[in-house]
């Protein structure tokens, strides 16, 4: 089972949650495979469980029920802190909120995980600034957070993201909050660093923006894979 | 890993609540000075008990005949015929590297009569020029002491009081002698002594140790006791356990015994003080957990949304911990910089010059030991460390719980907000 060209795999993966005695499955008998580089969209409405989804294949989260592989990795079992080491260096996420810390600069924020790669500083920042000037962030390096727009900020989560150049991204409605103009212009990005790099991406969103340029949409309903349809025009 | 980025972060969020910050570090080095200070003044009342306790008369350690003690009966002498024999015997006391000075002594009871008055009391025989060295109480406050084998005498103020006599004036002296018979003769009063210790004042006369010894029908060689002079009044007991052996094998029957078995009230009321001061270290660093374990819990709980991203990034759990325990490590060591800073000033001050509380109060004496009303601080060294040592574990202690509780933390539901 250790075939790397495969990204993620679940097998009947169930979350359920509990609300004052009733259950609620979050995720329900989820079997999936998504490829190395692929460019895949969680498509679903609010509250189908796309969030829950992404938490359990990034491991955040532990299952109910079923099975994780990460890059032909079974990590339904492992203990914290070697699921802390796989996320470190193999896994990228960008969350809902854009979660950056506020009393950083964008570089120190962007610079995250390779500060907890151990990477020395001038590496970090020299690849922080390359990666800045690739994705339109030049000369922001030293903002904080709150003096950048929606868009940047947004761009930052994506730079602190692949920026330890991870096989795989997790990006949790990466357009929610961005015009279309600033949500085509990350998407670019994305999409640049899926056919350059290879990185493997995938969205949870309702966003049709998005859904448009996916390679490969999932339909969430209740919780449940709904569809899967593989557009044809893809480039992988 | 090249180097642990969490010294980084845990250095730069401790300036970010610069204000918790101080006043958390503050509260410990306020802990750190009441420890030390509190300490150190006890200390330095135990010490200036001990030291009034022994060196007015009794010395830090005695050498008795065997069975002198309790009763101090005139016949338990130990020596020999002539004056050698107990110079032989002081070379063997002061021989020890912890004895700065040795002096002899004979004691006898007996009557004290003026022209009107007569009152019971202690003749004490001293060797003046060694005496000196060894008591405070050959520190005459009028006159001179006894010249050697002159019949000339000390008394307290008290004595002299109740007698009415001053310096010039003459006693009459009687009193049991060794062969049964009644020893008297004629003193005149050369000094007076006030000791602060009324019943020693109205009974203790000094006359010099070879009249005594006339007085009473002894050798010039015999003696009641040899009063020593030990530095650290703590190392008496090593020193009467060197000199044993050495007393034994040079063939006189006698012993040494420290202040600690003559007065084991004091030795008690130290111990009491020792555990007091325990207890004061609890108390104070008890108080403090709580006061910092608040503080990391408040100061953890506003940034649980930065551990959780840090843990859902990749940081190992131990990681989160090692860096609020780094938070902790580096306010113990501001806080005991602080308390080292603060509390220095004050110490020095108090040992070198000790607050003389005699405006609002005399002198006391407590367990048969005069305290003068001097407020000495001892530099306690003990207690600095323990204080320190606590004062860290204090930090690290108060950290864990709220450490292991950010290290927890569900990553997914709290950058969620749930
Ligand atoms: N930690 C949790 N505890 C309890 N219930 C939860 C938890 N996380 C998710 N749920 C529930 O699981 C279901 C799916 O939630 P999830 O956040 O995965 O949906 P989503 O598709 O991401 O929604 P949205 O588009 O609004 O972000 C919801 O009913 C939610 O209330
Ligand atoms: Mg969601």
């Amino acid at each position: 089972m250790s075939d790397k060209t495969i990204a993620v795999k679940t097998e009947n993966l169930w979350k359920t949650y509990e609300h004052d005695g009733i259950e609620v499955h979050a995720v329900r008998d989820v079997s999936l495979t998504i490829n190395s580089g692929e460019f895949v969209a969680l498509a679903g409405p609010s509250g189908s469980g796309k969030t829950t989804l992404l938490n359990l294949i990034g491991t955040l989260t532990r299952s109910t029920q079923g099975k994780v592989w990460i890059a032909g990795r079974d990590v339904t079992n492992e203990p914290e802190g070697v699921l802390a080491r796989l996320r470190l260096q193999s896994i990228g996420f960008v969350f809902q909120a854009y979660n950056l810390l506020p009393i950083l600069t964008a570089a120190e924020n962007a610079e995250l995980s390779l500060l907890l790669q151990g990477m020395d500083p001038a590496e970090r920042r020299q690849r922080v600034l390359d990666l800045f000037g690739r994705i339109g962030l030049n000369g922001l390096e030293d903002r904080k957070p709150n003096k950048l727009s929606g868009g940047q900020q947004q761009r930052v989560a994506v730079a602190r993201a692949v920026v330890g150049e991870p096989a795989m991204v997790l990006a949790d409605e990466p357009t929610a909050n961005l015009d279309s103009h600033a949500s085509d212009e990350l998407l670019d990005v994305m999409e640049e660093l899926n056919r350059d790099l290879g990185v493997t991406f995938v969205f949870a969103t309702h966003d049709p923006r998005l859904m448009e340029r996916a390679h490969r949409i999932v339909h969430i309903v209740d919780g449940a894979v709904a569809s899967d349809e593989v557009k044809t025009v893809q480039n992988a | 890993m090249k180097k642990s980025p969490w010294w980084t972060i845990g250095w730069r969020n401790m300036g970010r609540s610069r204000r918790r910050t101080y006043i958390t570090a503050a509260a410990l080095a306020g802990g750190y000075f009441s420890i030390v200070v509190l300490v150190g003044l006890s200390r330095g009342i135990v010490a200036e008990m001990i030291a009034n306790g022994t060196d007015l008369i009794a010395g830090q350690l005695q050498v008795h005949a065997p069975d002198y003690l309790p009763d101090k009966s005139i016949y338990e002498t130990f020596g020999g015929v002539d004056r050698a024999s107990i110079d032989s015997l002081l070379t063997i006391v002061e021989s020890d590297p912890d004895i700065s000075a040795a002096a002899p002594r004979v004691y006898a009871g007996g009557l004290i009569g003026s022209d009107n008055f007569t009152v019971p009391g202690q003749l004490m025989g001293v060797d003046v020029d060694r005496e000196s060295s060894v008591s405070r109480i050959v520190r005459v406050d009028e006159g001179r002491l006894p010249r050697p084998g002159t019949n000339e005498a000390v008394l307290g103020g008290e004595m002299a009081r109740q007698l009415e006599v001053a310096i010039g004036d003459e006693l009459v002296v009687v009193a049991p002698s060794v062969d049964g018979s009644m020893g008297n003769d004629l003193f005149t009063v050369v000094g007076i002594y006030n000791s602060g210790i009324v019943e020693l004042d109205a009974t203790t006369v000094i006359v010099s140790i070879e009249a005594l010894q006339y007085l009473i029908f002894l050798d010039e060689g015999q003696i009641h006791e040899i009063a020593a002079v030990v530095l650290d009044p703590w190392d008496a007991e090593d020193a009467a356990d060197r000199l044993n052996p050495l007393l034994q094998s040079s063939g006189h029957e006698a012993e040494a015994v420290p202040w600690t078995e003559l007065r084991p009230e004091l030795v008690e009321y130290a111990n009491l003080v020792s555990a007091s001061e325990f207890i004061i270290v609890i108390v104070v660093f008890g108080m403090a957990i709580f006061g910092v374990a608040n503080t990391m819990l408040m100061a953890t709980y506003e940034r649980r949304r930065e551990f959780a991203l840090l843990l859902a990034l990749g940081a190992s759990p131990w990681g989160v911990i090692k860096s609020v325990l780094a938070e902790a490590i580096a306010l113990g060591f501001i806080s005991i910089l602080a308390g080292v800073v603060f509390t220095a000033p004050f110490l020095i001050w108090w040992h070198v010059a000790p607050l003389d509380l005699s405006f609002a109060s005399g002198g006391f004496s407590m367990s048969g030991s005069y305290v003068s009303p001097v407020l000495r601080v001892e530099y306690p060294w003990s207690a600095i460390v323990v204080a320190s040592v606590s004062l860290f574990g204090t930090a690290v202690l108060a950290a864990t719980y709220p450490a292991i509780r950010s290290a927890r933390l569900p990553a997914a539901d709290t950058l969620a907000g749930r």
